[in-house]
């Protein structure tokens, strides 16, 4: 194999930190995407989780008043 | 967005820029390590696969490279097999075995036994190639190396390295074969089936059996088989002498990252020792000639005695070196004495520094991030950069040295396990793993273990936040600091160079610039003055070294480094080193930037590094503890059969095939924090926890074994109850505790502190436990919060329902308690309100009552049973207490039975022993009688529906008594009574008239019944009457209570106080615009929507017309009873005054009756039957409208008044005279008063029915005036 001229192979070189670069920089969005993407779950997780909450609290209290309203129907 | 539509890149990174602006709130404290849904890392190593791409660069370099790669992958292999033997689970013991020659399905089982056996047997027949191959790949490198041509020639560090990695995966391996006596047990299972089946028929593959089965049991083979084929190669100790010392010299300059790395070093260093050490070479001696320096050694072996082999397994170091040849204790001063301890048995030393350490990286990190998130440029300068990055590498090393403190803590504890003399809390019979974890720490190391984890895993969340930042400065940093060493620290040496004609030189410096400089113009500006070997002329010749976002690829790296070094190194294969032809300057700064660049490797691969340095998964391996034990000794017979004596004495093995969770580190240390209950390490407590994530993510990445997952997770689910269960009691607990201690009285606080009884809560730090909504745990995530708010709905109401069963275990005068047991349940429920959504309180106090589907509640029902079964039949009126109190010592009705009281937990009462022994005391008060306190108690808990109840039951009893006992007494007693009885003359004497009355009423003095039967009848009446007036009271009390703390709501003010010359009611108007905020109505009606108004007003009118209605309890009572005074059962007499045959003459004679003294040692009428007895007779004698008749006539009012005239006093039939006349004034008294309190409330009652019972008389007319 001939070795190419030294001119050739530094601007390859200097192609190769360009497309290194290149790929850093999807990379690196890809990482931020991820994070967005964590910070996102964890955010949704603790919004849902107080929505269930309330929603559990409110089914208990039906449940409850449910109760008191069919005592009233079955007494009478 | 379509698909076909094209985003230029630049919009697209600026879409991701613009992901972080949106606002993501995440409401829980950060207490736990880093939860991530999603890990994303990516690997640019290509393990030198680019070589070829730096033609430019020495060939020799290149070359090696190869070599690297080849051995890598071999290492990567030998990290496999590593991974296969330390997982490996006995087979074998789960195979059945054919107990003899003559069971039929032998064959069947030989067949299955080699089926499933065949692939776990090749993976050790793979491993015995490789080991052949790698020592024969590790051989043929030494003795390349070693060759003497090439003996006196630079190798370079990362050569050595790798060869260093090669002993110590020789190390590893050996000793993980060694330990494995199951892989041995299943081959010769193998072996034996495959065997009957004749499966291997070649003498070739016979022989490989053979082979493999010796390489199985010869203990040491991998160790002995490098060591004889080492010794055959000349000068072999000499490579092996710089390998050691390479190790030496990293150890020493930290030139290492993760744990693993710095383990690997030590190991290095013994076993390299080991080998060295034979027949031909005495490492005695190499130290004597300088080529190894044992003192240094000797140190660190000190320092480190123990360092993890693999997983659970450690070694100590040391003991290559004792198990060599040459041993000479004396070379070896520090660590061949057993004292002092390894600094690394001891985390209590370092924690300290760790702490230290800890906050002041931390500070400075929040510095950094505060002004990361505050501010925002594109890059910052090359000097920020440089800082940055030099913060990520030192925080990652911190990291890493924390965790190798606890690792090393770890692995000596392991080797050093306890006993039952050195730890007494340690049972004798032990098992070793037991006493290797459960009793191996202290309390203050398992505090300072997890505060040693809270930081590691801390900060790894906040350098993980960091991430791309640090990553960032990271890549632009070192790219900045290459390039400009390349183009331009480089320059100065190449053209000293050039000009001096130093050709290799020139051409390592010219590859070094070739293969990684990125040039502003795409190539080496060919006008440069230093290329040509002159200085830089007047026109001073400047180049822009440009700036990107990259670091160097992993080759370009390596390249640049080997042969940097090749430059500073001082060894060069016999001829003059290179290091002489550079001057000192240039050696500096190619030694500095040779040093620095060691640790680009882990910068450039952030996250992986991150993650390394802080992973503690080896924590809960235990599989060389689970393979030496293979199951626990028990002393019971497993045999089916019948049991005898003999079978007590047997002891056998029990398969087990995990251990306990008591013995597992990580629930060990989270255990510890719920059992201490340590306030200062709550928050920490999800840290321990997270150790099995780590375990998990080895399990699965690393290990890649799905049965340790699976254990792991079991592992997790059973922890994580305990844990959620432990939690939300202590949680519960103090809060309860917190709510007594509240309610307590402040200085009778201070009095049970003085006498050493606590009854204050203790510090408790849940709020942050409390708020976490998304734990993770094995990618699963945990709402806590609402599992503790679950558990802790149900502990409230089983609370309540204990406080209403120790209520209704008890008599009436527990209802003060009662009272006080619920309030304290509902601070506690205000309390934890503030965290938890739990039930209404009041919906749950219902619930417990049993008040929702029934009319009325247990509270209820039980005061009335008390009050029927207990307090009507026992208790006597004390109008001078206003209680009612039981008569001393006599015991009238038949005795209560209630049900047994349940035992209940303190936590569930009053939150502990003191508390309740305090509040017990407190409510020993109360016992004993019925007053004002319990009738407000039973108001404020029956409320009025309660109350109406009770009091309508009352009435039925009231009725039964009128109508029964007292009706059919009254028949019997009226019959026995004289038909006449005439008030005597004065003239009598009052000892006269007392005679007459003695007479004539002897047939009632003497009656049986009378003070056993009917006077208890009586007071029983009396006692309701006396109940429902007293109760009305309380209601009252409380009503006008609740009116005063409405007042200013309604805009009810008092009157101010005017002085003189004031106008009161312009004052009055002030103060109401003052207050106007407060009016509820004014306001919802202004604010609010007219639902909202209208609701508001009816609350209003409802707060407002309570009393003002005028309804009284207590007349409607009387109206009720008079009701029941008519006929049949009383039927009006007719009236004549000196008849008998009403009742005010029956209770005339009963009055005389009980006026009578009684002697000194009899029960006194008041003591028996309090005042219940008169309330009773002067209610229906009231009612019956006969209190002005029984005024006129009564016997013992008539003696009053005689002896008031004549002042006798003398015995009349045993009856004192005086003191008969005595007690009738009291009584009369009484009686009087009586009358006066029925007078009002019936007078009050007909009022209201607007009927006017008064008879007008028309003034006496006088005819003969009249006349006039």
């Amino acid at each position: 194999m001939s070795t190419p001229p030294k001119e050739t192979i530094q601007k390859q070189i200097q192609q190769d930190w360009a497309n290194r670069e290149y790929i850093e920089v999807i990379t690196g969005s890809i990482k931020k995407i991820t994070d967005f993407l964590n910070s996102f779950d964890m955010s949704c997780r603790s919004r849902l989780a107080t929505l269930n909450e309330k929603l559990t609290s409110l089914e208990r209290k039906i449940d409850y008043l449910e109760a008191c309203v069919t005592k009233g129907e079955t007494l009478t | 967005m379509s698909v076909s539509e094209k985003v230029s890149l630049s919009d697209a990174l600026s879409n991701v820029d613009v992901l972080d602006e949106l606002t993501l709130p995440d409401e829980q404290p950060c207490i736990e390590a880093a939860p991530c849904s999603i890990l994303y890392q990516a690997n640019f190593d290509t393990n030198f696969e680019d070589r070829n791409g730096f033609v430019t660069g020495i060939a020799k370099y290149i070359e090696e490279a190869t070599v690297h790669a080849n051995l890598n992958e071999l290492l990567e292999e030998g990290n496999a097999h590593a991974v296969m033997l330390y997982t490996w689970r006995c087979c074998s013991r789960a195979i059945p075995q054919p107990r003899s020659n003559e069971q039929p399905d032998r064959v069947h089982i030989y067949e299955r036994t080699v089926q499933v056996l065949a692939p776990e047997v090749d993976k050790l027949l793979q491993f015995m190639y490789f080991q052949r191959k790698a020592i024969e790949r590790f051989c043929g490198e030494v003795r390349r190396l070693c060759h003497a041509e090439k003996r006196r020639d630079f190798v370079s560090e990362a050569y050595l390295l790798t060869l260093g990695k090669f002993v110590n995966m020789f190390a590893v391996l050996d000793e993980l074969k060694n330990m494995k006596s199951s892989v041995k047990n299943d081959y010769s299972t193998y072996r034996r089936a495959a065997q009957f089946l004749k499966v291997m028929s070649d003498s070739q593959s016979l022989q490989e059996s053979q082979n493999l089965s010796m390489f199985l049991a010869t203990q040491n083979k991998i160790r002995d088989t490098v060591k004889d084929a080492l010794e055959k190669i000349n000068g072999y100790e000499d490579l092996l002498a710089d390998v050691v010392n390479i190790c030496v010299h990293m150890f020493e300059t930290k030139m290492y990252l993760t744990p693993s790395e710095k383990h690997m070093l030590v190991k290095v260093m013994g076993f390299g020792l080991f080998l060295m050490d034979s027949e031909v070479c005495n490492i005695n001696r190499l130290d004597q000639k300088k080529k190894i320096r044992l003192d240094r050694i000797d140190r660190i072996f000190k320092n480190l005695e123990v360092v993890p082999l693999f997983g659970d397994m450690q070694i100590a170091p040391f003991n290559y070196i004792k198990r060599s040849k040459h041993y000479d204790p004396s070379k070896w001063p520090l660590s061949s004495s057993p004292t002092p301890l390894s600094p690394q048995a001891d985390l209590m030393v370092h924690l300290p520094q760790i702490r230290e350490e800890h906050q002041n990286y931390i500070s400075e990190l929040a510095r950094y991030s505060n002004e990361v998130t505050t501010t925002f440029k594109e890059a910052g300068s090359d000097a920020e950069n440089k800082a940055v990055t030099e913060l990520c590498l030192r925080g990652l090393q911190l990291l890493s040295s924390w965790c190798s403190v606890l690792t090393e803590l770890c692995s000596w504890k392991l080797l050093h396990p306890t006993d039952h003399a050195s730890n007494p809390r340690c049972p004798p019979d032990a098992e070793e793993y037991e006493r290797a974890t459960r009793y191996n720490y202290t309390s203050e190391e398992k505090f300072a273990m997890i505060e040693v984890i809270a930081m590691i895993k801390g900060l790894q969340v906040l350098m993980a936040r960091m991430e791309t930042v640090f990553a960032d400065a990271a890549r632009r940093g070192v790219f900045a600091e290459l390039q400009d060493f390349v183009q331009l620290v480089l320059r100065e040496p190449l053209r000293k160079a050039i000009k001096n004609k130093k050709d290799l030189i020139r051409s390592i410096i010219v590859s070094v610039r070739e293969t990684c400089g990125d040039w502003a113009r795409g190539c080496e500006p060919q006008q440069d003055p230093a290329l040509r070997g002159k200085k830089d002329g007047e026109a001073s010749f400047t180049i822009k070294v440009p700036r990107r976002n990259v670091g160097p690829s992993s080759t370009q790296l390596y390249m640049v480094r080997t042969q940097l070094e090749a430059l500073i190194s001082d060894k060069s294969g016999g001829r003059r080193t290179l290091r002489k032809d550079l001057d000192a300057g240039t050696l500096t700064q190619i030694e500095m930037f040779h040093r620095q660049s060691f640790y680009w490797s882990y910068l450039l691969n952030l996250s992986d590094s991150l993650q390394k340095c802080c992973d503690l998964s080896q924590l809960w391996y235990r599989e060389f503890y689970l393979e030496m034990t293979m199951g626990r000794k028990v002393n019971k017979c497993m045999v089916r059969h019948q049991h005898n004596e003999e079978c007590n004495d047997l002891v056998t093995m029990e398969k087990r095939i995990q251990f306990p969770i008591e013995m597992s580190m990580p629930w060990i240390l989270t255990d510890h924090i719920l059992r201490t209950k340590e306030p200062a390490m709550m928050e920490y407590v999800l840290y321990p926890l997270d150790l099995y994530n780590d375990s998990a993510q080895y399990a699965l990445t690393v290990f890649r074994k799905q049965f340790l997952y699976d254990e792991v997770e079991a592992e997790v689910n059973l922890c994580f109850d305990q844990f959620v269960y432990k939690l939300s009691e202590q949680v519960y607990a103090h809060y309860k505790q917190l709510a007594a201690s509240m309610l307590l009285d402040k200085r009778y606080r201070a009095e049970c502190a003085a006498r050493g009884a606590s009854t204050g809560a203790g510090a408790g730090r849940y709020a942050s436990l409390l708020r976490q909504r998304h734990v993770a745990l094995l990618g699963r995530h945990v709402d806590l919060c609402a599992l503790v708010a679950q558990r802790i709905n149900s502990d409230m109401h089983r609370a309540l329902d204990a406080a209403v069963a120790k209520f209704e275990a008890g008599d009436i005068t527990g209802v003060v308690e009662l009272e006080g047991l619920i309030s304290v349940n509902r601070l506690c429920h205000k309390l934890l309100s503030r965290y938890l959504t739990l039930d209404d309180f009041d919906a749950i106090l219902r619930e417990s009552d049993h008040g929702v589907l029934a009319p009325y509640g247990r509270i209820t029902l039980h005061v009335f049973w008390e009050l029927n079964f207990d307090f009507l039949p026992n208790y006597c009126y004390n109008a001078a207490t206003d209680r009612f109190v039981k008569c001393r010592g006599i015991q009238f009705g038949v005795g209560v039975s209630r049900e047994k009281p349940q035992q209940y937990g303190h936590a569930l009462l009053w939150g502990s022993k003191q508390l309740s022994l305090a509040y017990s005391a407190q409510y020993a008060q109360y016992s004993g009688f019925v007053g004002a306190q319990h009738l407000h108690a039973l108001v404020r808990l029956l409320g009025y529906q309660g109350v109406a109840v009770v009091v309508s039951e009352l009435l039925d009893v009231a009725r039964g008594l009128l109508h029964g006992t007292i009706a059919q007494f009254t028949r019997a007693l009226a019959a026995a009574m004289p038909r006449h009885c005439k008030l005597p003359r004065y003239d009598y004497g009052s000892n006269g008239v007392l005679g007459y009355y003695h007479a004539q009423l002897t047939d009632i003095v003497q009656y049986p019944d009378a003070r056993t039967e009917l006077f208890h009848a009586f007071r029983e009446l009396g006692n309701i009457i006396l109940f429902c007036m007293l109760i009305e009271q309380a209601l009252s009390q409380e009503e006008v209570t609740d009116l005063l703390h409405a007042a200013p709501f309604q805009n009810i003010l008092p009157r101010p106080f005017a002085a003189e010359g004031e106008k009161p009611e312009s004052k009055q108007k002030r103060l109401e615009a003052k207050y106007a905020a407060l009016q509820i109505v004014q306001n919802v009606d202004k604010y609010g929507t007219a639902k909202q108004g209208q609701l508001s007003r009816e609350g209003d009118l409802l707060t407002r017309e309570r009393l003002c209605c005028g309804l009284s309890l207590f007349s409607v009572v009387l109206r009720r009873l008079r009701g029941c005074l008519s006929a049949p059962q009383w039927p009006a007499p007719p009236t004549h005054t000196d008849d008998t045959n009403e009742f005010h003459r029956l209770w005339s004679a009963l009055q005389f009756l009980y006026c009578i003294p009684v002697g000194e040692t009899q029960f006194t009428v008041e003591e028996l039957f309090g005042e219940g007895l008169h309330w009773a007779g002067c209610t229906i004698i009231a009612l019956l409208g006969q209190q002005r008749r029984f005024e006129a006539l009564d016997f013992c009012y008539h003696i009053l008044r005689v002896q008031r005239v004549d002042g006798k006093d003398e015995m009349v039939k045993d009856i004192p005279l005086k003191r008969m006349v005595d007690r009738i004034r009291r009584f009369q008294v009484l009686n009087s008063q009586i009358f006066g309190v029925l007078a009002r409330h019936l007078a009050a009652d007909e009022e209201r029915a607007g009927v006017e019972h008064v008879r007008c008389f028309p003034p006496p007319s006088a005819p003969q005036h009249a006349m006039n």
